[in-house]
C-alpha cells in the first residue's frame, strides 16, 4: 500500500511542477514505483516537463470516466520502467472530475504503486480541492518572497481544516549571496511564520530552467546542486535521515578568495 | 459611556488554541485570547481585549462595536494593522521591524493608539 502525496503552493510559479517532476523521478531513481498525477487540468505541465508530451493518448478524466482503463492512460517513462505519468486534460476545465472521483482514483493507484505524487494546480478552488481530495500527506512548496510565504500559510490552513495531516515545506529557490546580504528572506524567517516540519531547501540554479526546457529532470544530473537537494528530499520522504544542505554562496571576486584564504575558510 | 459594562474582563473569553493562518479570522463577543501566532493575512476582531500569546502579524481590531477601553496585547507586537474601537493605526513606512520581543500593549491614550510595553499591573 502506497503513500499518497499531494505537492501544492497556492501561489503560480513556485515550482510545483518542477519539484514533482524531480522528486518522482528521484523516488523512481531509489527503486520505487511511482506515479505522478497532473490534476492541472486545462493547463497541462507536467507531461512537458518529463519529456513525455507526445506519447498522450488517455489522459485523467478518460481514465476517471471510464472512456478508458486506468492502466492505459498511465505513460510508462521513456527512461525508467518503474515510473509513470497520469497526464491532464488539455482540453477540458478543472470541472471535469469531481472530489469523489478522485479519491476513487488515488485508493487505486496506491494499491499499485509505492508513491502517488499529485501535482496541484495554483489556487485554492476546485482544482485544489480536486488535488488534495485523495491525499494523505502534503508538501508545501515556497520561495523565498513575501507573496509565496503568505499563500504557502493559507494553504497550510486550508490544507490543516481539510485534515491532510501535517503539511511539510520545501523552500525553493534560494539565492545564498542574496540571503547572506539580508535582501532575501532566510529560511529561519519563513519557518519562523509558517511554524511547520521543513523537507528541504533547494538552490536557485540556470540549470534547472535548461533541464525543464529539454524534458529532463534535473536530479538525473550528478552535478546539479538543486538535483542534489531534490535527491536528499526523496531520500527523507523514504525515511531516511538526511541533513540540510549548506548552502555557500559562490566566491566569485579576487577580494573574497583572498579573504577567504587569510581566514582559514 | 453607560452603555459599556464597567469591565471588559467580565465578557466572556474565546481561547483559540492554535495559530491563525492567512484568510483565518475570528470574530467574539467578547475577548479572544490566541495561544499561537496570528499570521499576516489572518484578522481577529473581538468587543474586548485581544491578547496573543505569540507574534502578532496580522490584523486584529479590539472594541470592535466601539469600546475604546479596550486593549491588544502580544507577545511580539509587529501587526499589519491595528484598530481599537474606531482608530486604525498601522506600523510606520519603513520601519523595518526592529525586533523587539518583549511584550508590549496597545491602547487609547488622549485619542491616540499607543504602545508601550506590556505592565500587568496597569
Amino acid at each position: 500500500m502506497g503513500k499518497v502525496i499531494v505537492i501544492t503552493s497556492g501561489k503560480g510559479g513556485v515550482g510545483k511542477t518542477t519539484t514533482t517532476a524531480n522528486i518522482g523521478t528521484a523516488l523512481a531513481m531509489l527503486d520505487k514505483k511511482v506515479v505522478m498525477v497532473d490534476t492541472d487540468i486545462g493547463l497541462r505541465n507536467l507531461d512537458v516537463v518529463l519529456g513525455l508530451e507526445n506519447r498522450i493518448v488517455y489522459d485523467i478524466v478518460d481514465a476517471v470516466r471510464g472512456n478508458c482503463r486506468l492502466n492505459q492512460a498511465l505513460i510508462k517513462d521513456k527512461r525508467f520502467g518503474n515510473m509513470y505519468l497520469l497526464p491532464a486534460a488539455q482540453t477540458k476545465d478543472k470541472t471535469a472530475v469531481t472530489e469523489e472521483q478522485m479519491v476513487e482514483l488515488c485508493d487505486k493507484l496506491k494499491d499499485e504503486f509505492d508513491f502517488v505524487i499529485i501535482d496541484c494546480p495554483a489556487g485554492i478552488e476546485h482544482g485544489f480541492r480536486n488535488a488534495i481530495a485523495g491525499a494523505e500527506e502534503a508538501i508545501v512548496v515556497t520561495t523565498p518572497e513575501v507573496s509565496a510565504v503568505r499563500d504557502a500559510d493559507r494553504i497550510i490552513g486550508l490544507l490543516e481544516a481539510a485534515e491532510v495531516r501535517s503539511p511539510r515545506l520545501i523552500i525553493n529557490r534560494i539565492r545564498t549571496n542574496m540571503v547572506q546580504s539580508g535582501d532575501m528572506m532566510s529560511v529561519d524567517d519563513i519557518l519562523s511564520i509558517l511554524a511547520v516540519e521543513l523537507l528541504g531547501i533547494v538552490p536557485d540554479d540556470d540549470a534547472i530552467i535548461i533541464s525543464t526546457n529539454r524534458g529532463e529532470p534535473t536530479v538525473m544530473d550528478d552535478a546539479s546542486q538543486p538535483g542534489q537537494a531534490y535527491r536528499n528530499i526523496a531520500r527523507r520522504l523514504c525515511g531516511e535521515e538526511v541533513p540540510l544542505m549548506t548552502l555557500t554562496a559562490k566566491k566569485n571576486s579576487f577580494f573574497s578568495r583572498l579573504k577567504s584564504l587569510f581566514s582559514g575558510e | 459611556m453607560e452603555q459599556w459594562p464597567d469591565r471588559l474582563t467580565n465578557l466572556p473569553t474565546t481561547m483559540v488554541n492554535r495559530t491563525l493562518r492567512s484568510g483565518q479570522s475570528i470574530n467574539s463577543d467578547g475577548n479572544v485570547v490566541v495561544l499561537g501566532d496570528v499570521n499576516p493575512g489572518a484578522e481577529v476582531s473581538a468587543v474586548g481585549h485581544i491578547v496573543v500569546m505569540g507574534a502578532l502579524r496580522g490584523v486584529v481590531h479590539a472594541g470592535s462595536t466601539g469600546n475604546e477601553n479596550a486593549t491588544i496585547t502580544a507577545l511580539e507586537l509587529v501587526p499589519t494593522q491595528l484598530r481599537i474601537a474606531t482608530h486604525i493605526t498601522r506600523p510606520p513606512d519603513g520601519s523595518n521591524k526592529d525586533k523587539s520581543y518583549r511584550p508590549e500593549t496597545a491602547r487609547i491614550r488622549d485619542d491616540e493608539v499607543i504602545i508601550e510595553e506590556y505592565n500587568p499591573t496597569k
